[in-house]
């Protein structure tokens, strides 16, 4: 029977494990930018190499949950949502590296003015996806929580589309100095940092709609 | 011959089986919590424990009805319940087999010129009514008991739903027993008059005359279960899986509860001795509780958008079916006993001595309990070797999956 297995068991902590990793992401990718704009190599290529352990992780676990959860018929009712779930918090660690990733590339130079708002937008973006994590978390064990935890992310993806608008603005009129060629490259550099937000708030919608599912 | 005239009855129960083990497990196993191969057998042994353990109280209730003293009239009384119960499913009409059989009681009781009691009857129709009402009672105590279990708890989703994974199983287990207890009377009620076994013994435990009938019509049901309720199950058990799994683990043990209590002699003296009326041994509609149940969690849940024509639909079958039923079993015991020559049973006078009651029934012991010996011991011997069976492949499949599951992971490497 299944409360007599391990299955259970192992599931909740490989779902445990897999936010871990998310959580975890979220905080190298904050230092790994951090490292970047104060032109710190050694830190940011360390963060980098930490990050791809963490979303490789993160595969593997999210891999082996849908695993469990079709072999073993474990909450079937909600099984396709879980899984979609999963699937967005994946593709927000995935956007953390492949984002670090185009900074080691691509290496974008930030003007020096510029930096403490790349920080600001890289912090605020990142919040919208921190917020996600303890919402999720609460999914599974108190639903009625989510709904007022998620007021969190749409505060923070609203301040992330304000900072970028904001910094958007001042590359292209106020800094004549920089080329078009550079000021788009950096447009597209934002673009990428408030995308984890914008990943954010798309989970966060996908969440509310199974928090009230649940609860009816 | 005798034998022949039981196959009415094993048909009724055949499909009792093949329709009312959705009521009990088609949440389940229409969800996928539970593997069809695990409700049917778990289903069919409650079923029969349940019929042979507890079913002699609500068969005494229709036997106090009218008492089919003859093996003809009971052939002829549950054929009239059972066709009445298909024509009216074919036509989309809500037939229960309690309503049916109770009608072909009357019917014979007309024919036979015997009376009916109508202290029986009265308490029959009382629970047709009060059966969905203390389902749906129970059901909302239940929702409620359980949501703030949950909620109080802070369980973990995934944890929770194991529960009630294990709970359906269970729960799944009493419902069929329960079934088995309060049913079986639909089934073999109206033999139990009519045939006067030898008493069987074997290891240890002694069949009653009654039992070794209602372990007959329980194979019935098992086998309607096993054989054709997959279907009914996966596409009747998907109106109910609309609940959350926690509402379809109530709205079953509340089913259950009730069919338990109106077939549960020991309750029912417990009752009394508390100074409570006893509560009365009848066969009720386990689909009908189920209604009951369902609509209680709805209202519960603030559904004002109840479908009247379903609760209208139960009311015109409470009428319909017994006198369709009535009607059919009057002019088909005619036919049998005018045209056919088939003795179809004897005016019961009230009061009748016990013995002379005793020599209208067939007395055919040797044969009938033979038969239920063997296939006792049968039952035992492929059940062992079933199981045996299930808990190899089951082990070969899960070594398999993990085999894959490891491969898969060194390829990905």
């Amino acid at each position: 029977m299944p409360v007599f297995t391990r299955t259970t068991k192992n599931l909740i902590l490989k779902i445990d494990e897999f936010f871990d990793n998310i959580d975890l992401g979220i905080v190298v990718f904050r230092e790994a930018l951090k490292a970047f704009v104060e032109k710190d190599m050694d830190a940011f290529l360390r963060h980098l190499s930490k990050i791809e352990v963490l979303e490789s992780n993160a595969d593997k676990l999210q891999r082996s949950i849908e695993n469990e959860m079709i072999t073993h018929s474990i909450l079937p009712q909600h099984k396709a949502e879980v899984t979609a779930l999963i699937d967005e918090m994946d593709e927000i660690i995935d956007s953390l590296k492949s984002t670090l990733n185009e900074f080691y590339i691509e290496m974008p130079e930030i003007p020096l003015s510029l930096g403490k708002s790349f920080i600001n937008l890289s912090d605020t973006s990142t919040s919208a996806a921190e917020e996600l994590v303890p919402a999720a978390r609460a999914y599974f064990k108190a639903p009625y929580t989510v709904r007022e935890k998620l007021l969190k992310v749409y505060y923070f993806e609203s301040e992330t589309d304000k900072i970028s608008l904001g910094i958007k603005k001042t590359i292209f009129r106020e800094m004549d100095d920089l080329d078009l060629a550079h000021k788009s490259h950096l447009r597209y550099i934002i673009h990428h940092v408030e995308n984890i937000s914008d990943i954010s708030q798309k989970a966060a919608d996908l969440l509310s709609g199974m928090a009230i599912k649940i609860l009816m | 011959m005798v034998l022949f005239f039981l196959i009415s009855g094993l048909f009724l129960g055949w499909s009792l089986g093949a329709n009312n083990a959705s009521n009990v497990f088609g949440s389940a196993v229409a969800s996928r919590l539970v593997k069809f191969r695990t409700a049917a057998i778990i289903a069919s042994i409650f079923v029969i424990l349940g019929a042979v353990v507890q079913g002699s109280g609500a068969s005494q209730t229709l036997g106090k009805l009218g008492a089919v003293n003859a093996v003809g009239g009971s052939f002829t009384v549950a054929l009239a319940a059972a066709v009445t119960v298909y024509v009216l499913t074919k036509f989309a009409l809500p037939a229960s087999a309690t309503q049916a059989i109770v009608g072909a009681i009357i019917g014979w009781n007309f024919f036979t010129g015997s009376s009916t009691d109508s202290r029986a009857l009265e308490q029959i129709v009382i629970t047709w009514i009060t059966g969905p009402v203390l389902g749906a009672v129970f059901a909302v105590l239940l929702y409620i008991l359980l949501k703030r279990i949950k909620i109080s708890s802070h369980i973990h989703l995934i944890r929770f739903e194991s529960y009630i994974k294990t709970g359906l199983i269970v729960v799944g287990a009493f419902g069929a027993y329960s079934l088995g207890a309060n049913n079986i009377a639909n089934v073999m009620g109206v033999f139990v008059p009519a045939f006067s076994l030898h008493d069987l013994h074997i290891w240890g435990i002694t069949l009653s005359s009654g039992q070794q009938l209602f372990m007959l019509g329980g194979l019935a049901i098992a086998t309607g279960i096993i054989t054709y309720s997959r279907k009914v199950m996966e596409t009747v058990g998907e109106n109910i899986v609309e609940l959350s799994s926690e509402a379809a683990l109530v709205v079953v043990l509340a089913q259950a509860l009730v069919l338990f209590i109106f077939s549960s002699t020991s309750l029912s003296r417990f009752f009394v001795s508390i100074g409570l009326p006893p509560i009365p041994m009848v066969p009720v509609s386990s689909s009908q509780v189920i209604v009951g149940c369902i609509l209680g969690i709805g209202l519960y849940n603030g559904v004002h958008n109840i479908n009247f024509r379903i609760l209208g639909e139960i009311g015109i079958g409470w009428v319909a079916t017994p006198v369709s039923s009535g009607l059919l079993s009057f002019f088909s015991l005619f036919f049998m006993k005018n045209i056919f020559g088939v003795d179809v049973g004897t005016k019961n006078v009230p009061g009748m001595d016990e013995t002379l009651a005793q020599m209208q029934s067939i007395t055919n012991g040797a044969q009938v309990s033979g038969i239920v010996k063997y296939l006792l011991i049968g039952l035992i011997i492929s059940g062992t070797i079933t199981f045996i069976i299930y808990i190899a492949l089951d082990r070969k499949k899960k070594l398999s999956l993990g085999r894959s599951e490891e491969k898969f992971w060194k390829n990905l490497k």
